[in-house]
């Protein structure tokens, strides 16, 4: 089958046909230069068209002023979504511990620490209590010096 | 005959690169050196002089214009050919039905031909007839094969283009190349079983 179908090769272009094809190459492309497509003719009037039309100035600041009183009425428009509450966080401008210059009066005043965790008591009111979690901030308390009886 | 028999790709390189560089004489010399194999592969396709001349026109048309795109990723022939199989396969989509076919002579040389000889061995005594009638008959076969399969068939069977270029021209694998070529030699078998050798 292949040896039968490669004898379409021999289907050849008239003779001089090559030698003419690039002299018509030249001649087309001269043409498209002088006679542009009918395409680019057309973009070239619409363009024009538009140009000549002067559309005043004030209509696109209108059209932008729509625009915008648009677009807030839209903003304004769209539901009140749920965000998260976001917790203020009180600073005190002291410094750290570690960055206090230990003297013997400050050893003085230094009061010890319990590592308790303090967890929500009932008196807090209902609904409060379960948007903060527990504090696991060390505060300062009494110590209590006393053995523990059992563990 | 291999895809790059004629067609060595430093060469093309340099033409391209005058090309860009604004030589518009080195884009007549690929011009003329492509001319004939482009006019082989849009002519099987089309199975027209007429509407090849002016594709091929289109097509060397579109190369010049694109060529200050061509960054040189892949060789200046494949970039060529993809150029070519796409403007025909679209071009044929368009014309779809409507087809006149208008078929060159075959060159005298096919009467020394042995295969053209074992092919028309058993059709008529005459062998002018013989050659029209076998030229007849291989193009309706072709045009009832796909455009797929007829682009496969004209750059494998009849221009000799190896399958891994053909993968490349028409960025598909090997594979489909070669299943491609598989369901088209059925399907020619079918058509042209009369000259089917034992």
């Amino acid at each position: 089958m292949h040896k039968v179908i490669k004898l379409k090769r021999y289907e050849q272009p008239p003779e001089g046909y090559y030698e003419d094809f690039l002299r018509e190459f030249h001649r087309r492309q001269r043409a498209e230069l002088l006679n542009p497509s009918l395409s680019s003719l057309l973009l070239e009037r619409l363009s024009g068209l538009f140009s000549e039309l002067r559309v005043p100035a004030m209509a696109f600041a209108g059209a932008a002023a729509v625009a915008v009183i648009a677009s807030i009425a839209i903003i304004r428009e769209t539901p009140h979504q749920e965000t998260p509450r976001a917790y203020s966080v009180s600073y005190t401008p002291t410094l750290p511990y570690s960055q206090v210059p230990v003297t013997i009066q400050n050893v003085q005043n230094m009061q010890p620490v319990s590592l308790r965790v303090e967890t929500p008591t009932s008196s807090q009111p209902q609904g409060g209590s379960t948007l903060f979690p527990p504090s696991y901030l060390l505060k300062a308390r009494p110590a209590n010096h006393e053995s523990p009886l059992s563990f | 005959m291999t895809a790059d028999l004629d067609t060595p790709i430093n060469n093309d390189k340099e033409l391209v690169a005058r090309t860009q560089g604004g030589d518009p004489g080195a884009f007549d010399e690929l011009i003329v050196k492509y001319t004939p194999r482009l006019y082989g592969l849009v002519y099987h396709m089309t199975s027209n002089h007429e509407d090849t001349n002016d594709l091929l026109q289109d097509i060397f048309s579109k190369a010049y214009r694109s060529m200050a795109n061509f960054r040189g990723n892949s060789s200046f022939y494949t970039w060529m050919h993809s150029i070519a199989v796409n403007m025909t396969i679209n071009f044929l989509k368009k014309r779809n039905r409507r087809q006149h076919p208008s078929l060159n002579d075959p060159d005298n040389n096919i009467e020394n031909d042995p295969d053209f000889i074992a092919a028309t061995s058993n059709g008529d005594p005459t062998k002018e007839v013989s050659i029209h009638e076998l030229q007849k008959k291989l193009n309706a076969a072709m045009q009832k094969l796909s455009h797929d399969h007829r682009i496969v068939v004209t750059m494998f069977d009849i221009q000799g283009v190896p399958h891994a270029e053909i993968a490349k021209i028409l960025k598909i694998s090997e594979g489909t190349v070669r299943s491609r070529l598989f369901y088209a030699h059925r399907q020619l078998q079918n058509s042209l079983h009369e000259f089917k050798r034992s």
